[in-house]
């Protein structure tokens, strides 16, 4: 008898604005087997896991549960199916206790306590848990808590359970006690999508693999037929190795002093004990997965996340600086490009020429009185032309603009204030194809002119094309550096995932 | 077409609709109350009109500069009672006028520090900081001042007292000229001063404006004192104009509310970011023509609590209407 697939997919595209974030995927989920999706940052592992859950509906394509085309409106048609998605951050009430998170969305208009307790417990039993049902949610630790959402989903009767990097915050006995427990389940019938950064994870445990990049379903196939780096070659794709290889740029002469240093930078688990070194005139950039804390880092140099700081010294020229506030560090020429403009970049209400204006504010306002308006106006134009920002006029709403010419606007703003070294956070993220050209140009143009930048990348094209020397971030540490010469798609990649 | 023609009397730029529709409702509540009401078109009632909105314009300069900087001040009453019972306690003990005046702006403006100091450096929400401030403020007046009771009564023959009720101009009274004063240094902070740039920025978007490196706790301290200064003022001449500092103001709830309520009408979106003095002006038209019409028609207190009540909600919910959230911010991340 041929199994008919639980899940399957039928070249499902699903698109936010213009971008797609999966592109004519097919997908098939067999009963019984553990499935894991691997693939770079932005590959679309998330996005085809939110569709089958429910989360998301997709553009075109068919959804089909049990061999029948189905539209979910909400994760409750999807759980209603049986099919259960464990979140990253998990989803517990953590002012409830176990028990009552387990019965979450069940409960009956009188619950008896002893009745929510005593089948939690039968649930935590059957999954060899060792979890207290009467505990509150919120004093758990990571590990638990997503025990504790497989419970759930467990108890809801799920035939299809998505775990989304289930073990990013496990410790080695966690983990194998949590694919233990897959495999339990596995054996009752349940079957089981796990993302993945952990290559060998998904090579031991899984039954089959997927490979995801930029949207598309790469292969699919047994695991036996898969090693380590067979799996990375089918992540970055063949072009990609030729890239890699690009003519090596002139490299300025490193100056002997690095604009900044710091020394075991810690922060709350993100960042632990970063220590690395910028040199001007050279783009370094700063590669590694989604979470590595490369973002957490910069945020601490400017002072910008404080609490948390877990010890670490940053020098700056020479001089050891610790900052308060961002203005502090904007004050001795740091400059820090965030990663979602739209968030916490550019002002939106504001016109073009005062966002770039208020950079320059900001920087050589002192303690000046009266905004000059003329002054800025004019310096903002001077800026437009710089970065060659079009637009129909300097005084429209920078909202108008296109995503290459905001972030172009962000830029400016930072550049204005004439930094010694500049913080790019995805700096082509959502920027259209002819604008990230442009930017790239933008940022090495500035680090000609004798600059410290760091570029913070998720993609591996950005960081090999664009940087003179690359440093590789994992789980908040600096995993490695490589020259522009040695960096290759495959090295950086191996050097990013565990 | 007449939207438009009304748009370009007012000199609206972006958005703004809600001030239009205020501002339509206003001209027909006007008419309306002309033609039914015996003595509201009246210059005498004019100048009523104008003499008792002067306070309510001058802490709603206050509010709007905090709201346009995406605060709250629910202490601004608060302030405007304890300023006043300074200054009457001052001028009835014989200091000099100017004195009482000096030592009430220094106490208010320390008020005004403090909210200041607990939002942007101790990270309170700016609405519980002034929530307990306002209540701080008034436990500690009645208490130690008015010794429990409700009311101080001001020397009403003392000159300064004389003088804040008075005339400063034929036909120009003093809460109007204070008015109008506020009205300018609201304009100047906001359009003019380098502060007022960071305010407008800092309301856009608090985050950006700090990692751009704005002075942003600078800006938040000047937004809180601001407003205690123009609370301070309204006290006076409310106080100077009734004989009496009436801390029932604070517990009836009904003064703040009407000036959240200008500031709102105004189409001062309470995230902040926008607006200026055009806005509370059209915001202050309305309630004040609202208060006086529903006076005149004597209507208790309690129906009309009862009408702000609905013309409020009616408010947020076409300014809701009108400016949504962005939603494009709130997918970014799902790819």
């Amino acid at each position: 008898m041929i199994a008919q697939p639980v899940v399957s997919l039928e070249n499902v595209t699903k698109t936010y604005g213009n971008t797609a974030a999966l592109a004519g995927a097919n997908f098939d989920l067999m009963p019984g087997e553990i499935h894991a999706l691997v693939g770079e940052n932005g590959a679309g592992k998330s996005t085809l896991c939110k569709l089958i859950a429910g989360v998301v509906t997709p553009s075109e394509g068919v959804l089909m549960i049990d061999g029948q085309t189905v539209t979910f409106s909400s994760p409750k048609d999807a759980s209603r199916l049986g099919i259960s998605m464990v979140y990253q951050e998990t989803s517990l009430v953590p002012q409830l206790t176990v028990a009552q998170n387990i019965f979450l969305g069940r409960e009956r208009v009188f619950n008896s306590v002893r009745h929510v307790r005593s089948a939690a417990r039968q649930v935590l039993q059957r999954l060899n848990f060792k979890v207290d049902p009467s505990q509150l949610a919120g004093t758990l630790s990571a590990a638990k808590r997503q025990m504790v959402e497989i419970a759930r989903a467990v108890f809801n009767q799920a035939r299809v359970i998505i775990l989304d990097e289930p073990t990013a915050a496990l410790t080695p006995e966690e983990t194998d006690h949590l694919f233990d427990l897959m495999q339990s389940l596995q054996k009752s019938g349940v079957a089981i999508i796990f993302i993945s950064h952990a290559l060998e994870e998904a090579l031991t445990y899984a039954d089959r693999i997927s490979v995801l990049r930029n949207g598309r379903m790469m292969t699919t196939g047994p695991a036996a037929d898969f090693d380590r780096a067979k799996l990375i070659h089918h992540m970055i794709g063949d072009e990609l190795k030729e890239q890699g290889k690009m003519p090596v740029a002139r490299r300025p002469p490193r100056s002997a002093l690095p604009v900044l240093r710091v020394e075991n930078i810690r922060m709350g688990s993100m960042v632990n004990n970063m220590s690395f070194s910028i040199f001007p005139g050279e783009i370094t950039g700063l590669a590694g997965l989604i979470g590595s804390g490369r973002s957490e880092v910069a945020k601490v140099i400017m002072g910008h996340t404080k609490r948390n700081f877990g010890g670490g010294r940053i020098w700056l020229d020479g001089r050891e600086v610790r900052y308060g506030v961002p203005a502090q560090a904007v004050a001795d020429g740091i400059a820090y490009i965030s990663e979602d403009r739209k968030l916490d970049g550019f002002f939106d209400t504001l016109s073009i020429a005062e966002n770039i204006g208020l950079g320059w504010l900001a920087k050589f306002g002192g303690r000046r009185l009266i905004t000059p308006r003329a002054r800025m106006r004019t310096l903002a134009r001077e800026w437009v032309d710089r970065l060659s920002i079009r637009s129909i006029g300097v005084e429209r709403p920078v909202l108008y603009l296109s995503g290459g010419n905001q972030q172009k606007v962000v830029i400016a703003k930072s550049l204005i204030q004439n930094p010694r070294l500049v913080i790019f956070d995805e700096p082509t993220r959502g920027v259209d194809v002819g604008a990230i050209a442009e930017i790239r140009q933008i940022i090495r143009g500035f680090a000609d002119s004798g600059a410290g930048v760091i570029l913070i990348s998720s993609y591996l094209p950005e960081i090999l094309d664009t940087c003179d020397r690359i440093l590789v971030a994992k789980s908040g540490t600096i995993a490695a550096e490589f020259s522009r010469a040695e960096a290759s798609a495959a090295s950086i990649l191996n050097a990013a995932i565990h | 077409m007449t939207a438009t023609a009304l748009s370009k009397m007012v000199g609206s730029r972006e958005g703004g609709i809600l001030e239009r529709v205020v501002l339509a409702v206003t001209f027909g509540l006007v008419v309306l109350f002309a033609v039914f009401i015996d003595g509201f078109a009246t210059t005498g009632n004019l100048r009523v009109v104008l003499s008792n909105s002067a306070s309510l314009v001058m802490l709603s300069c206050g509010m709007a500069v905090v709201i346009i900087s995406r605060g709250l001040d629910l202490s601004l009453i608060a302030q405007m009672v304890a300023g006043a019972t300074i200054f009457s306690v001052m001028v009835s003990g014989g200091s000099p006028a100017s004195v009482a005046l000096l030592v009430a702006i220094v106490a208010m403006a320390l008020v005004g520090f403090v909210n200041a100091f607990l939002i942007a450096y101790v990270g309170i929400s700016a609405m519980l900081a002034t929530l307990a401030s306002a209540m701080f403020v008034t436990g500690v007046f009645r208490f130690a001042i008015l010794r429990g009771e409700f009311i101080l009564l001001l020397p009403k023959s003392n000159p300064a007292v004389m003088f804040l009720a008075g005339n400063i101009l034929p036909g120009v009274t003093v809460p109007v000229a204070l008015m109008i004063v506020t009205l300018i240094a609201t304009a100047l902070l906001l359009k003019v001063s380098t502060a007022g740039s960071v305010i407008y920025a800092m309301g856009d978007n608090y985050q950006a404006a700090r990692l751009t490196g704005l002075p942003v706790r600078r800006a938040t301290v000047i937004v809180y004192v601001f407003a205690s200064i123009t609370a301070l003022l309204a006290g006076l001449v409310t106080s100077a104009a009734s004989g009496a500092v009436d801390f029932r103001t604070v517990s009836s709830g009904t003064l703040l509310f009407d000036v959240i309520l200008v500031v709102v009408l105004g189409g001062i979106p309470l995230r902040g970011g926008r607006g200026g003095i055009r806005n509370i002006l059209i915001g202050a038209a309305l309630i004040a023509v609202l208060r006086n019409g529903m006076t005149l028609m004597n209507f208790t207190t309690q129906t009309q609590d009862a009408l702000r009540g609905l013309v409020l909600i009616l408010a947020i919910v076409i300014d809701n209407y009108l400016n949504p959230r962005d939603t494009e911010t709130d997918t970014v991340g799902d790819l």
